[in-house]
């Protein structure tokens, strides 16, 4: 198994595509809380400024994350290298799993290093400036954790999609539209027909509450929409997973 | 070896493969031939499991595809050389592979300079030929050092310096040892290559024999006559039913053997400048035994919309 992800790994790397698209989920959050720390107006600075940046411009990197999820299947499609693929490794469970554990490990770690770089700069660049940039709200450390979960679980709902529809451009489609567009759509009609029904059920945006400072924003709590969120992509994942086993290379 | 026993796959309700059986012995080169849409692609797909067959086995030295635990040091197989990430070098598309088998970059150099692709080992596949992308293919076949090797195809797109370079090197392939399958729609370089074959159409077996024996069974076969005395000879064999057909100081006999022509000109005090038997080659037994499996025709005429020139 060691070798297969270490197969994996070696193929995401050796695309530039790949590269490109993990620049900009790197570079974009940094350098939109990097600019904005740097000119933000000194009287509008509070404890929570940096986090409040990071987090924000966050999401747009976890977004960035399943994208690359949905390059690292669709691609082998698209390239005709999903044949070669199974014939190495014709256990397809191990090649998904392998997979999934691959783009797990990138966006964990390359979000964590977000994180500390972010904060850190941009609580520099705020102490430089005189401002008051140390944040004290407890909350802090598990909005940036439910960031790193959260970068996991878009990367495996790219890689689901992707495994689905094996071609990169409605893949990508999907997953933009479905927090930009789908989830109003459908989240907006539920709680027309039914009352006590509405967004907190739409799986994706309530899992992106949990980027929020404050607990009592969420409806079922920062790790419960971290993980109702989780649910629905594990659920997609597997039946993405049968249908990968079960259909012709 | 591989052994193929009843492999049967089908997309809906028409049936790709119809249990389609033969063996494929080592030491020896095993042409897979048929026509256009015959199968040919579908069973390999089947036999290594990247398709699945509805019924029926395809076994390699006793083991299914799936049951290989490091399937690429067991079974080596090409079925597109186009099947490589166009953004990726040339190298790192063979470390990807030898990685996942548990193979070392040391490795993946040997089988570059095999194919004769070290020099352009660091440039990205998508600016690669055709010819040098089968190149990268047959590497890839290589990397495990397989004892059975299947290929589809593999002299598309192939100069004919490449083309016979394949051909030896399939031949030392298999004088090693090792299982050769290989699918060609160039019969001159079938003939020239294999020792075996396995002939589809419309996803059956029609037969599987040796290439002398395939060409012996199926090719026509028809005795030239050369002789200054050719129009009595041939007005003596017409008269004795036989057919014949004239050509420029020649004459065909058809469906007769030498000798019978022989002990008749004799008997006709003929005298014979030439008297020999002709064969039709493996591209003419194929396009024989194939006639009622092709199952795509074109035609020669060019369409004059019906305006007289």
């Amino acid at each position: 198994m060691i070798a297969l992800i270490r197969s994996e790994w070696l193929k995401l790397r050796t695309v530039r595509s790949n590269i490109t698209m993990t620049c900009f989920a790197v570079v974009l959050p940094l350098a939109i809380t990097l600019l904005t720390t740097a000119f933000i107006g000194i009287d509008s600075v509070d404890d929570a400024t940096v986090s409040a940046v990071l987090l924000g411009s966050g999401s747009l990197s976890v977004l960035l994350f399943g994208i690359i999820g949905v390059l690292a299947i669709t691609q082998e499609y698209s390239q005709g290298t999903i044949r070669l693929t199974l014939a190495a490794n014709p256990r397809r469970t191990r090649v998904f799993v392998a997979k999934a554990i691959v783009l797990s490990i990138l966006s964990a770690g390359l979000t964590a290093f977000i994180i500390l770089v972010g904060n850190t700069a941009g609580e520099a660049i705020l102490d430089s400036r005189g401002a008051l940039g140390k944040l004290s709200n407890d909350d802090m450390g598990a909005a940036y954790l439910a960031m790193i979960a959260l970068s996991v679980v878009v990367s495996l709902l790219g890689m689901a999609i992707g495994t689905l529809t094996r071609n990169p451009p409605s893949a990508v489609t999907i997953l933009v539209l479905w927090p930009l567009l789908l989830e109003s759509l459908i989240g907006g009609l539920l709680s027309l027909v039914i009352n006590s029904i509405g967004f907190e059920w739409m799986p994706f945006q309530t899992g992106m509450n949990a980027l929020r400072l404050e607990d009592s924003d969420m409806d079922f709590g920062r790790w419960g929409s971290v993980g109702y969120f989780g649910l629905w992509v594990l659920g997609l994942s597997l039946f993405a997973h049968t249908v990968f086993k079960r259909r012709d290379a | 070896m591989i052994t193929v026993e009843g492999l049967t796959k089908k997309y809906g309700s028409t049936t790709a493969v119809d249990s389609l059986s033969f063996t494929v012995t080592p030491g020896r080169v095993t042409g897979f031939l048929g026509p256009n849409g015959s199968g040919k692609s579908t069973s390999m797909r089947c036999m290594i499991g990247l398709d699945r067959m509805q019924s029926g086995s395809a076994l390699f030295d006793g083991k299914s595809y799936r049951e290989l635990k490091k399937p690429l040091h067991e079974v080596g197989a090409l079925l597109d050389a186009g099947n490589a990430h166009s953004g990726r070098t040339a190298r790192n598309h063979l470390r990807w592979l030898a990685m996942s088998n548990g193979m070392s970059p040391k490795r993946v150099d040997e089988v570059l300079e095999l194919v004769g692709l070290t020099d352009v080992a660091k440039k990205r596949v998508g600016q690669f030929s055709l010819g040098m992308k089968q190149r990268l293919g047959i590497a890839s076949v290589m990397l495990g050092d397989p004892k059975v090797v299947i290929l589809d195809e593999p002299a598309n797109g192939l100069d004919p310096e490449g083309i016979r370079w394949i051909r030896e090197m399939l031949k030392h392939l298999a004088s090693q040892g090792r299982s050769v399958l290989v699918s060609s729609h160039l019969l001159s370089e079938m003939a020239l290559m294999a020792d075996d074959l396995i002939v589809i159409g419309k996803g059956r077996l029609i037969t599987e024999c040796t290439v002398p024996d395939f060409i012996d069974r199926y090719a026509k076969k028809w005795v030239v006559v050369k002789s200054p005395q050719l129009d009595s000879l041939v007005s003596v064999a017409q008269s004795q039913g036989m057919h014949v057909s004239l050509g420029q100081d020649v004459a065909e006999f058809h469906g007769v053997a030498a000798a019978t022509i022989g002990e008749l000109a004799a008997k006709n005090n003929v005298v014979l400048h030439e008297l020999s038997t002709q064969t039709g080659s493996l591209e003419d037994a194929f396009l024989e035994v194939t006639a009622d499996a092709v199952q795509y025709h074109g035609n020669t005429e060019t369409q004059s919309n019906g305006v007289a020139s």
